[in-house]
C-alpha cells in the first residue's frame, strides 16, 4: 500500500435502476482505488457495468450507495454545482461519440472548460497538448468538417487542458479505424508518462488494453479480476475464462 | 459558452426569421397603437393655443340667456378693452352631391359668427360679408369639394335653407375644450356677424373679453350682469383643452393596447413553443456542457440570453414596423382629421421593453426546462428529454375549467347585476386559460383515435402526418394554441357580433310595428332634431300619429339606491300606436307613470308601482312609479315618460320621430326629399342602420385578430420547420427506403393540417364559448340566446386550412431535399 492518497477510491459502490420486476444491479459492491499517473483500462462482457462505474466515478451519475473520492474530495453528497465545479476543474472526458459542440470551431471547443469557469486557457499547455495532438492547422474547422479520430483527438485535448485530476475515457477508440485507435491511445500514454496524468478507460479492444499499466476486469457489477502490465494475451485470457465462467 | 448560443441561431436563418418575425409582429402592433395615440394627442395639444382671449364668459345654465345686450353691458366697462360675441347655431352644408357634408361638430352647433377675435384664420378667399356668402372650414371644403366662389345651400333651424356662396376658407383655432359643457366647437359655416344673427339665432353662446391685467374678470362680470353667468380665464380654458386632448389620447390607448397586448400574447405562445423546440433539439448539447463543467445557472442564462438577443433584434425590427403601420392606424381610426405625426421616446422605448419582456418571459420555461437537462443525455442516444409535469398542467387546467363553468352557470341569469356579469366573464376567461393547459391532454385524448383511424384508413402520408403531429403532444398543442387564441377571438366576437345584430333586429321589430316611419338626423351622433321637424311631419297629409323620443342617460335613484339609465321621453299616445311595446305587466300609461324594461326591473328590483325618481335636470327631479314593465332587450331598454314632465331644452331635443298613418311613408319621404339633413326611413331601415353600425365597430376589432393569427401561422411555420430538421435522420431513412419526395412533402402538409386544424376547432369551440358568456354579460342574454356566425366560422377554418398548406411549403420543400445519405451516414 502507498502513503500517497490515490487520484481515485471507491469503495461499496453500487448501483440499481429501475425497481420490482424491471430492477438491474449495475454494480455491486464495487471496491476500487486508482494510483496517481497510472493508466488503468476496465475490461468487461457488455452490460456488465462498466460504463456506469466510470460515471459514478467521474460524478455524471450518483452511486446508489457506497462512497467516492477524487483525490482528498469525498464526492457521494456533493450538490449539483459542486459536481459540476468537479468535473469542469479535476476531471476530463472523452465519450465514444457525440464529444464536440457542433456550432464551436475545434479550438473554441478545446478551451470550453475553461470558457465556463471563466478563465483564460495557458497559452503553452494548449500549444503543447494541441502540438502533441497534430492539431494545429485543425483549429479554425468546425467537427463537421473534422474526421472522426480528429474529433476523438479534439476530445481528447478538451480533457486535458484543464490539467484534470483524472481523464475518464469511455471507449475512446470504439469508432476508430486500428491506426487512429494507435494514435490516439499512444497520446494518452504520452501524456501519462511525460505529464503523469491519470487515466482511467473502458474498451473492449485487447490490444487497446495493452497501453495501460493494469487492466481491471468487470463481470456482473463486479470487480473479479486484475491484471497488471497486460499484454493482449494475458487479457484475452482472461476474458475467455469469464465468459466461461459466465456461460 | 456564451459564443455557442448566437452562432445556433445565426445557423438557422429561416427558423431565426420567422421567431423574430413573430416578436416583431407583436411589438409592430404595440408600437403603432401608441404611435397613433401619441399623433391625436399632440395634435389635438397643438392646435388650440389662443392667447388673446382673457376671459370667456357664458350662462351656467339654460335658465340664463345671453344676448346682444348682455354683450353691451359688458362692453365700455372699465378694465374690459375688447368684447366678442360668439353665436353657435345649425347650420348645415351640402356638398356638391347634393347630401350633407358630415363636419367636424354636429349640425346643431355647426355655425357661427365671423368675427376678428383670432378665433379664424383665413386660408382661402376673404371675410363673408352678408346673408348671401359664408366662409367655410377648409376641413368640410376638402370633404365637400366645395371651393371660393361656389354656390351652395346652407340649412337652418326650423327646416330652413338658405343658398349662399362660398367667400372664404377658413382654420378655426378652439377655445378651450371641444366638447362638453361651455366647448368650444370646430363650426363649419361662418356668417358675418348681422346675418348670423339672422340666420343663427340671437342667443349667444358665449362672449369674450379682453381685460386689463389687474383687473378681476369674475368681479366685473358679476357687477355687470349679476349670478348665473360662469366666467373662465384663457388659461383655465387652455389647460381644460389640454386635459380634454389627454383625455382623448388615453381612450385611443385604452382601445388600441389591449388588442396589441393580444397579438402579442399570441407571440408569446409562439415564441415559447419556438424555444421549447430549440432547447429539445439541443438538448443533447445542453448535456454535454453539463458534463464538463457547465452550471444550470450557466445553460439558463444561456438560453435567457439568447432570448434577449432575439427580443433587442425583434424589438427593432417591430418597433420600426410599428412607427411605419401608425399612420395607417390613423387613418383607419380617425379618417379624415388632419392630424400629424409624433412618434414619442417612450413609444420606442416602450417596443423595446415589450420585445424583450415579452421574449424573455416567453423563454424562461425552455431555459428552466434546458437548465434540467441531465449531464448522462449526452451519453445516450435516445436522449432523455426532461418531462414537463403534464400532469400537474392538466390537473390544473381541469380545476380552472370545472371552477369556471360552476361560475359562469351561477351567474347566468338573465337579469343579473353588473358585477355579478363581469364575474362571469372573468370566469369564462379563467375557464378559456384552463383549457389552453388542458391542450397537450386534449390532443392526446384527440389524436389516439384519430392515429387509429389514420392508420386503417388513411393513405401513408395521412398515416405518417398523423403520427408526426401526435408523437409530442406538447410541441402540437404549443403550436396550436397560438392558433386558438386567434380564433378564438374571431369566433368570440364573431359570436357577439352575430348575435349583437339579432338582437337589434328582434327589438327594432318588436318595439317598432312595421308600419311605422322613422325620422332621424342625418349627421347621426349627438345630433338632434327640432320640434318644427315634428310640426312638419304632423301636418303632412296622410300622416295620422306622430310622436317623438327624446332620450337622455341621466341620474335616477329607486329604493335600492341611485344609478345612471337612458329614458325617452316620449308623448303618452306613442305607446301602443307608433310604438308597440310588449307589456309583461301593468299598462303602458304614461300619464300615470313610467314604463320600464323587465330586465331593468330586475336588475333594479323594482315591481309595479315601485316609486322611482328620474333627474334629467337637477332642479327638477321627477318622482313617479312604475306602472308597466315590457319586455326588452338590454339593447332597446329604457324608461319612457310623458314628454309633459321633460324639463323645457330636453322637450326641444327630439333623438328620433316617430310616424304613423295610411301614406306616411311615401308622403313623408316626398316631404323631406328637400332636407337632407334628415333620414326618413322604416322599421327594417332602422334594423340595417343598427347592423351596420355594429358592424363597423368589429371591423378593427377583426383586423387586430388578423395580425394574431398571422403571427399563429408563423408559429406552425416554426414548428415544422423545427421538426422536420429534428426528423433529418428518419426522413433520411423513409427516403432511403423507398419514400418518395412527394410523399415526404404530403407528410408534412398533412402535419400541418392536422396542426392548425386542433388549435383552430379548439378556438372556435372556445371562443363561441367565451363569446356566449361575453353576449350574456354584456346584453344580459340567456347564455343560449346566441347567434352563431356560421359565415365567420367558416371563412376563418377555410383560411387556416389555406394557412396550413402554406406554412408547410417551406418545410416540406426542406424535408423533400434531405440527402438520404447525410441523414443516415
Ligand atoms: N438508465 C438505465 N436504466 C436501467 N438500466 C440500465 C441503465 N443504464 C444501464 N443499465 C443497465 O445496467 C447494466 C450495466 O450497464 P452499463 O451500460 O454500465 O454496461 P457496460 O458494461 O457499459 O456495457 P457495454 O459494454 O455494452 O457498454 C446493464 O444491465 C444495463 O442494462
Ligand atoms: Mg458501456
Amino acid at each position: 500500500m502507498t502513503t500517497t492518497t490515490a487520484a481515485i477510491r471507491a469503495t461499496g459502490l453500487s448501483k440499481v435502476y429501475g425497481s420490482g420486476a424491471a430492477r438491474v444491479i449495475a454494480l455491486d459492491g464495487i471496491e476500487v482505488r486508482v494510483r496517481r499517473g497510472a493508466f488503468t483500462a476496465i475490461m468487461g462482457p457488455s452490460g456488465s457495468g462498466k460504463s456506469t462505474l466510470l460515471h459514478c466515478l467521474a460524478g455524471l451519475d450518483a452511486p446508489t450507495g457506497g462512497t467516492i473520492w477524487v483525490g482528498d474530495t469525498k464526492i457521494t453528497g456533493l450538490s449539483d454545482d459542486e459536481l459540476t465545479d468537479l468535473r469542469r476543474d479535476r476531471i476530463g472526458f472523452v465519450f465514444q461519440a457525440f464529444n464536440l459542440v457542433p456550432t464551436l470551431t475545434a479550438a473554441e471547443n478545446i478551451t470550453l472548460p475553461l470558457d465556463l469557469a471563466g478563465r483564460r486557457p495557458d497559452p503553452q499547455l494548449l500549444d503543447r497538448v494541441v502540438g502533441a495532438l497534430g492539431l494545429g492547422h485543425r483549429l479554425d474547422h468546425r467537427p463537421s468538417q473534422l474526421s472522426g479520430g480528429q474529433q476523438q483527438r479534439v476530445a481528447c485535448a478538451r480533457a486535458l487542458i484543464t490539467g484534470p485530476d483524472v481523464v475518464f475515457a469511455d471507449e475512446p477508440t470504439g469508432a476508430l479505424d486500428s491506426r487512429t485507435s494507435r494514435e490516439l491511445l499512444g497520446f494518452l500514454r504520452d501524456s501519462v508518462d511525460e505529464a503523469g496524468q491519470t487515466v482511467v478507460m473502458v474498451t473492449h479492444d485487447p490490444v487497446a488494453a495493452v497501453y495501460a499499466d493494469r487492466v481491471l476486469l468487470l463481470a456482473d457489477g463486479r470487480i473479479v479480476d486484475e491484471v497488471q502490465a497486460p499484454t493482449a494475451e494475458t487479457v484475452l485470457d482472461r476474458l475467455k475464462s469469464l465468459e466461461r465462467a459466465g456461460a | 459558452m456564451l459564443k455557442a448560443m448566437p452562432r445556433e441561431l445565426l445557423a438557422h436563418k429561416g427558423r431565426l426569421a420567422m421567431t423574430l418575425l413573430a416578436i416583431a409582429l407583436g411589438v409592430a402592433a404595440t408600437v403603432a397603437s401608441w404611435v397613433a395615440a401619441d399623433s391625436v394627442a399632440t395634435s389635438l395639444a397643438g392646435t388650440k393655443t389662443r392667447g388673446d382671449v382673457g376671459v370667456a364668459v357664458r350662462a351656467a345654465d339654460a335658465s340664463t340667456t345671453m344676448s346682444s345686450s348682455t354683450a353691451k353691458r359688458l362692453r365700455g366697462l372699465p378694465g374690459v378693452q375688447r368684447v366678442h360675441e360668439v353665436v353657435v347655431g345649425k347650420a348645415g352644408l351640402i356638398g356638391r352631391d347634393g347630401k350633407l357634408v358630415a363636419a367636424t361638430t354636429v349640425l346643431d352647433r355647426a355655425g357661427t359668427n365671423w368675427d376678428d377675435s383670432g378665433r379664424f384664420t383665413l386660408t382661402d378667399g376673404r371675410a363673408p360679408r352678408g346673408p348671401g356668402e359664408i366662409a367655410i372650414g377648409r376641413t368640410e371644403a376638402g370633404k365637400s369639394g366645395l371651393g371660393v366662389g361656389d354656390r351652395t345651400t346652407v340649412l337652418l333651424s326650423d327646416g330652413r335653407a338658405r343658398d349662399a356662396v362660398v367667400s372664404g376658407l377658413f382654420d378655426y383655432v378652439s377655445l378651450g375644450p371641444r366638447s362638453g359643457d361651455g366647448a368650444d366647437p370646430v363650426p363649419a359655416v361662418a356668417y358675418d356677424r348681422e346675418s348670423a344673427r339672422a340666420l343663427l339665432g340671437e342667443r349667444l353662446s358665449r362672449v369674450e373679453l379682453v381685460v386689463q391685467s389687474g383687473v378681476d374678470p369674475d368681479a366685473v362680470v358679476r357687477a355687470a350682469l349679476g349670478v348665473g353667468y360662469v366666467v373662465s380665464t384663457g388659461s383655465e380654458l387652455a389647460a381644460a383643452a389640454a386635459a380634454e386632448s389627454d383625455d382623448t389620447a388615453r381612450e385611443l390607448r385604452e382601445t388600441l393596447l389591449p388588442l396589441a397586448a393580444i397579438a402579442l400574447l399570441v407571440g408569446m405562445v409562439v415564441i415559447a413553443n419556438t424555444f421549447t423546440m430549440l432547447v429539445t433539439q439541443r438538448t443533447r448539447q445542453f448535456a454535454l456542457l453539463r458534463a464538463i463543467g457547465a452550471k444550470r445557472r450557466q445553460i439558463r442564462v444561456a438560453v435567457v440570453a439568447e432570448a434577449l438577443v432575439l427580443g433587442l433584434v425583434g424589438g427593432t425590427i417591430g418597433t420600426l414596423i410599428g412607427i411605419g403601420l401608425g399612420p395607417v392606424l390613423l387613418a383607419v381610426m380617425r379618417p379624415g382629421d388632419d392630424l400629424g405625426y409624433t412618434v414619442s421616446p417612450v413609444a420606442v422605448l416602450l417596443g423595446y421593453a415589450v420585445a424583450v419582456v415579452v421574449t424573455v418571459v416567453a423563454a424562461s420555461g425552455a431555459a428552466r426546462r434546458a437548465a434540467l437537462v441531465p449531464p448522462m443525455a449526452a451519453l445516450r442516444a435516445d436522449a432523455v428529454v426532461p418531462k414537463d409535469v403534464l400532469v400537474r398542467r392538466s390537473a390544473l387546467g381541469s380545476g380552472l375549467v370545472v371552477a369556471a363553468v360552476v361560475a359562469v352557470v351561477a351567474t347566468a341569469g338573465p337579469s343579473e347585476d353588473n358585477l355579478t356579469r363581469i364575474i362571469g366573464l372573468l370566469s369564462a376567461l379563467v375557464g378559456a386559460a384552463g383549457v389552453l393547459l388542458l391542450a397537450p391532454a386534449l390532443a392526446v385524448l384527440l389524436f389516439r383515435p384519430l392515429l387509429g383511424l389514420a392508420r386503417r384508413h388513411g393513405g401513408s402520408a395521412v398515416r405518417l402526418g398523423v403520427r408526426n403531429a401526435a408523437r409530442d403532444p406538447r410541441r402540437t398543442a404549443g403550436t396550436a394554441t397560438a392558433i386558438t387564441v386567434g380564433l378564438g377571438l374571431i369566433c368570440a366576437f364573431g359570436l357577439l357580433s352575430a348575435t349583437f345584430a339579432t338582437l337589434i333586429a328582434s327589438t327594432t321589430r318588436a318595439n317598432v310595428p312595421a308600419g311605422t316611419t322613422v325620422l332621424q338626423p342625418a349627421a347621426g351622433g349627438a345630433s338632434v332634431l327640432s320640434p318644427s321637424e315634428l310640426d312638419k311631419v304632423r301636418a303632412t297629409p296622410g300622416v295620422s300619429r306622430a310622436a317623438a323620443s327624446r332620450d337622455k342617460i341621466v341620474p335616477i335613484s329607486y329604493p335600492g339606491g341611485r344609478t345612471e339609465r337612458k329614458i325617452s321621453a316620449i308623448e303618452p299616445d306613442a305607446l301602443g300606436t307608433v310604438l308597440t311595446p310588449t307589456l309583461t305587466a301593468g299598462v303602458a300609461d304614461l300619464r300615470r307613470g313610467v314604463v320600464i324594461s323587465q330586465n331593468q326591473a330586475d336588475m333594479l328590483g323594482l315591481g309595479l308601482g315601485a316609486p322611482i325618481t328620474l333627474v334629467p335636470d337637477p332642479r327638477t327631479p321627477i318622482n313617479t312609479t312604475i306602472v308597466g314593465i315590457y319586455e326588452a332587450t338590454e339593447l332597446g331598454a329604457s324608461i319612457f315618460y310623458d314628454v309633459a314632465l321633460a324639463p323645457a331644452p330636453l322637450r326641444d331635443q327630439l333623438t328620433i320621430i316617430y310616424a304613423s298613418g295610411p301614406t306616411a311613408r311615401t308622403a313623408l319621404g316626398e316631404g323631406f326629399a328637400q332636407r337632407p339633413d334628415v333620414t326618413v326611413t322604416d322599421r327594417e331601415g332602422l334594423v340595417a342602420q343598427g347592423i351596420e353600425a355594429q358592424r363597423l365597430a368589429f371591423a378593427l376589432l377583426y383586423a387586430m385578430f388578423g395580425v394574431a393569427i398571422v403571427i399563429a401561422v408563423f408559429g406552425v411555420v416554426n414548428t415544422l420547420a423545427l421538426s422536420v430538421m429534428e426528423r433529418t435522420r428518419e426522413i433520411g431513412v423513409l427516403r432511403a427506403i423507398g419514400a418518395s419526395r412527394a410523399l415526404v412533402k404530403r407528410t408534412i402538409r398533412v402535419e400541418s393540417i392536422v396542426i392548425s386544424l386542433f388549435g383552430a376547432l379548439l378556438g372556435v369551440t372556445l371562443g363561441l364559448a367565451v363569446g356566449a358568456v361575453m353576449q350574456h354579460a354584456m346584453f344580459g342574454q340567456h347564455l343560449w340566446d346566441i347567434t352563431v356566425p356560421i359565415g365567420v366560422i367558416l371563412t376563418s377554418l377555410t383560411g387556416i386550412v389555406v394557412a396550413a398548406v402554406v406554412a408547410a411549403l417551406w418545410p416540406a420543400a426542406k424535408a423533400a431535399k434531405t440527402d438520404v445519405l447525410a441523414a443516415i451516414g
